[in-house]
Formats: structure tokens, sequence, C-alpha cells
């Protein structure tokens, strides 16, 4: 072999649609199969969840009312306004306790903790949304239920849901918070701004949506939460009127339906599920939108 | 608010035997060297040779950097910048900085320009005629002044560095400091920002960290040869371009390093 002879030939073949040995190229069976394959297995993996929901919605919506929503439970035949508002005012109060939790703790890591501090934090923060809910139900039970002598409360049930929901916040504000880019931070700071005006004025607006979307996507997944609820409140036929009142919650009508399956009951199962799913779908409809108003704005931050 | 104008050729900053070392070497080592008043001072040297670290040390950003530590006297004005009880702050908000990439922030251009007048909370009528001033001293005033309020994220990358001029010229600095300001611009970009700087050096202190001898040669009154955190010669920048008095300065200005 001369030193000036290619070490791989490329035949000159002008024909665009053959390759270098002259087959044609991307028409083998896999590439037509794509087509059609990927959409199948997309169904396949999306199918159950379709069918669920369409299950769900043909046995609630033509039991739903107005008059269902706005009256409350009484024995078998089921008014949903107490587990409506329960949930509400569960979910309202433990996102009060995770966002307090979850973004001052996200906060501190990404901005005032050292590295290995931050990395430590995290660590722990992962292994704690590892945590089966329902040992945080049991640590609701004995600390607030039992220790603090609360009762089976709304009080009990928030605190034990939210901190479930605290590593959701968590993670999302560190994120948002250590993702911003360094040279902003030199930049608010080369133009005289105390760290508390860059946090402020910059970092705040910058990392918001994503706390947000954070928030939001915590909120969805606790209101559906049944785990933290079980052993921390019950049942309860009025709406709570107050912090140590008794609360009842959408996720507990379905797990009574299951235990106690009188008809009246089961349809009041089918109604709450239905109106979770509308609730998480709500939640996540909002997550993206701020998520695309936000990346329309940062636009270009990222470069 | 910049109080009486320097008068030319006094110092206005003075670097004395300055060292900055990290945790295991010596990045800078015994620098000394004035800046006077309305003048251009291009620091030049081969990457790595401390340009960046030397800039920094002047409006004390080195500090954002844990493990640096930073010996020696550097006078704004007759004062010592790292005695104790100076405020970091302030010494920045007469020592503006602009780096090596645009850092806009995601706000209109009007709030970009005006980011260093709100966080001293400079009232709303200041406000307006400091920024138009800035952005007209930053030679951008044409370009924006019909949207204002437009986001500084969609301008050019040229325009985004001229902002980020504007906004540090806005809270009137004594000191402009540049790290390489055009390295991230293409020519047309690079050509408005070195006009723009030429202007400026007019009525301000400035020091342009450059790795492009071109641009020294173009634009600066004065060239600081740094090399492995040595201050290997200064002088006016056609004594170093045509007779330089060190060997290893000339190797440089000739393209014989890097
Ligand atoms: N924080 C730091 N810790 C340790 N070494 C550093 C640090 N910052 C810069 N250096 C080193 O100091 C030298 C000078 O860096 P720099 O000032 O950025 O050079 P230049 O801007 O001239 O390219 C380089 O070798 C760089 O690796
Ligand atoms: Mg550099």
């Amino acid at each position: 072999m001369s030193p000036s002879e290619p070490l791989i030939s490329v035949p000159a073949i002008d024909d665009l649609r053959r390759d270098r040995s002259g087959h044609l190229v991307g028409r083998t069976v896999l590439d037509r199969s794509a087509k059609w394959l990927l959409p199948l297995l997309y169904l396949v993996a999306i199918g159950p969840i379709l069918s669920l929901v369409y299950w769900i919605s043909v046995r609630a919506v033509p039991t739903l009312s107005w008059h269902v929503l706005t009256t409350n439970p009484s024995g078998e035949a089921g008014g949903l306004y107490a587990p409506l508002m329960g949930s509400l005012a569960i979910i309202l109060l433990a996102t009060a306790v995770a966002v307090a939790f979850g973004f001052l703790g996200g906060l501190a890591t990404a901005e005032y903790l050292s590295d290995r501090a931050a990395e430590t934090v995290r660590v722990s923060a992962n292994v704690f949304a590892g945590t089966p809910a329902i040992i945080l139900g049991l640590f609701g039970y004995f600390a607030l239920v039992e220790y603090l002598g609360w009762g089976p409360s709304l009080a009990a049930a928030s605190v034990t849901l939210g901190i479930f929901m605290t590593p959701y916040v968590f993670r999302a504000t560190d994120l948002a918070y250590a993702s911003i880019p360094r040279h902003i931070r030199e930049a608010a700071v080369g133009s005289g701004a105390r760290p508390v005006q860059y946090l402020l004025r910059i970092a705040t607006p910058i990392a918001f949506p994503q706390v947000l979307t954070g928030i939001f996507l915590a909120m969805a997944i606790g209101v559906g939460e049944t785990a933290p609820l079980v052993l921390t409140t019950n049942q309860y036929s009025l709406p709570p009127t107050g912090l140590f009142s008794k609360a009842g919650a959408l996720p507990l009508d379905i797990w009574g339906a299951y235990q106690n399956p009188l008809p009246g009951i089961v349809t009041a199962a089918f109604q709450s599920a239905f109106l979770l799913l509308v609730i998480v779908v709500g939640l996540n409809v909002i997550v993206r939108v701020v998520a695309v108003r936000s990346r329309r704005r940062l636009e270009g931050l990222y470069r | 608010m910049s109080g009486p104008p320097a008068g030319v050729g006094e110092t206005v900053v003075a670097v004395e035997d300055v060292s900055v070392r990290s945790r295991d070497r010596l990045l800078l080592d015994g620098i000394s060297i004035d800046f006077a008043a309305r003048s251009l001072t291009a620091v030049v040297g081969p990457s790595g040779c401390g340009k960046t670290t030397f800039i920094r040390t002047l409006n004390r950003m080195t500090e954002l950097t844990p493990g640096l530590k930073v010996r020696g006297t550097i006078r704004y004005l007759g004062q010592n910048i790292y005695a104790p009880g100076v405020n970091p702050v302030v010494v920045r908000r007469r020592m503006g900085m602009v780096f090596q990439r645009p850092t806009v922030f995601p706000m209109s251009v009007f709030e970009n320009a005006a980011f260093g007048l709100r966080i001293v909370h400079a009232p709303e009528e200041e406000v307006d005629a400091a920024v138009t001033e800035a952005l007209q001293r930053a030679g951008l005033w044409e370009e924006v002044r019909a949207d204002l309020d437009g986001s500084a994220l969609a301008l050019s990358g040229g325009q985004q560095q001229r902002l980020c001029i504007a906004r540090a010229l806005a809270v009137r600095p004594r000191v402009l400091l540049l790290d390489e300001p055009t390295s991230a611009l293409d020519p047309a970009a690079t050509q408005r920002v070195e006009s723009t700087l030429e202007r400026l050096k007019e009525d301000i202190v400035l020091v342009l960290v450059t790795h492009n001898v071109g641009q020294a040669a173009r634009i600066s009154d004065r060239i600081a040869f740094l090399h492995s955190g040595k201050l290997v010669e200064v002088g006016a920048t056609a004594d170093i371009l045509e007779r330089p008095r060190e060997k290893l300065t000339e190797q440089f200005i000739t393209g014989r390093f890097e």
C-alpha cells in the first residue's frame, strides 16, 4: 500500500438513494415499521391510563351535580361537600408546611451552604423523598395524633402530608437557584449589589417559575396521597371548622368504599376519584402554563 | 454623584506590590502599577498568565472565589480598598466591571441599565436621566431608544455587551474594568465596542484585559504585559509595540507564543 492511498475507499456513487455498497438507503424493515410501531407502543403504555380515566368518568360524571358537590354526606347517600372541603383545606395547609421547609431548605442549600454541606443535604433529601408514605403516616400518628394529642385532625393530616411534600419543593427550589448561571451572579455583584439584593432582584425572578412548578407538582402528588392521611384523620361528614377539628378527604372516600362497598358509597368513591383526577390535571395544566411562559421570558439566558 | 472630576494624569488607582495566592500556588506576584484619570491601559499576556485574576483584585471581585488570598495594597483615590472597614459593595460601585461574555439580566433594556441605580434606591427622575446618559455613552442609545421596555435577552451579543457597559456606567463610576469584553463578539460588534471605549477614555479610567495585541494597539494609551503572574513591562502603547525592553514582551507582541 502506498502511503498516499486512503485507508477506506469510498466508491463514487452519485445515486443519493444508495449507500456505498450500492444498497438503497433508509428503507429497512425497522425504519418502515418504526412509523407505526412507536405509536403502537405509546398506546400500549398509555392505554391503561386512558381506560382508567374513561372507566371512572363514565361512572362518575352522570351522577355528579352541583347538589352533590354542595351537600354533606349522610349515611350511605353521599354528598361530597365535606371531603372536598377537607381535601382543599389539607392540601393548602400541607403546601404551606412544605413551602416553609422546602423553600427555605432549598434556598439555603443552593445559596448559602458550602459545596460539601449542600451535597450532604441533597443526599439526605433524596433518601427522605424515597421514604414510603405509610411510614410518614405512622410518624404522624405517633408524634402528632398521639404524643402531641392532636387527635385525628386537620392539623395532624396537613402537617404529615406537608412533610411528605417537602422534598419535592426542596428539590425544585434547590435546582432552580443552583442552576442560575454563575456569570449572572458575578454581574450583579460586580454592579455593586449586596448578596441579598442579588437574591431578591435577580435570582428569585429567574428561579421563581421553577419553584412554583415544583410547588404545584408537589400539590398534584400530595392531593391524592392516601397513606399519610389514613392514620392521621378519618372520614367525616362535616367540613373542617378549625385546625383541630376532624377533616375528611377525597382519597379517604375511595379507601372507605373498598372497606365498605355499599352502592351509595361506591358511587361517592367514583365521584371522589373523578374530582381528584380533575384537580391533578388542573394542577398539571398550571405547571405547563408557568413553564412555557417563563421559558419565553428567560429565552437566551442560558445560552 | 461622582464628585469633582480627577485631572488628567492624576492617579486614581494605585496598585502596590499586590500578590494573589490560591490554596496551592502564587497567581500574581508583586504587581505594582498606577492607573491615571482619562487613560486606557490594556493588560495583555498569554492565557493563564493572571489577567483575569489581576483585574478582579482591583474591585475585590476575588472575594467571590473561596480560597484566594490577596496581599499588598490597592488605593482608590488614596484609600486602601482592602483596609478593614471598607465595604466591597461600595468599592464595586466606584469601579464597575464588564465581563468576557455579555451578562444581561432577564429584564427590560431599561431595567438592565438602571440596575446599579435601583439597588442604591436612586430617585425615579434621576434614574431616567442617568439611564439615557449611560446608554448614550455606551453607544447603544440610538439602537434601543425605540424599545427600552423590550427584553434585553432579545438584543444581539454586541448590543448586550454595550448594555453591560451602560449598566456599569449608569452609577457614574470613575473606573471601568473590562475583562476581554470582545472575545465573544464578531468583528463588527468588536469594532463598535472599541469605538465606545475610545470615547469613554476621555472621562474615566479604563483597564482593558485583552489577549488581542491588535486591539491594544488600536485603542490603548498604555500596555501592561503580564506573564506567569508577573508584570514584565508597562509603557506607552507605541513604545511597547515598537521598542519593548524585555525579550518576553517582544516575543509576545510578535505572536511568538500562545
Ligand atoms: N480560584 C483559583 N484557584 C486556583 N487557581 C486559579 C484560580 N483562578 C485562576 N487560577 C489559575 O490562575 C492562573 C491565572 O488565571 P487567570 O487570571 O484566569 O488567567 P488569564 O485571565 O490571564 O487567562 C491560571 O493558571 C488559572 O488556572
Ligand atoms: Mg481571563
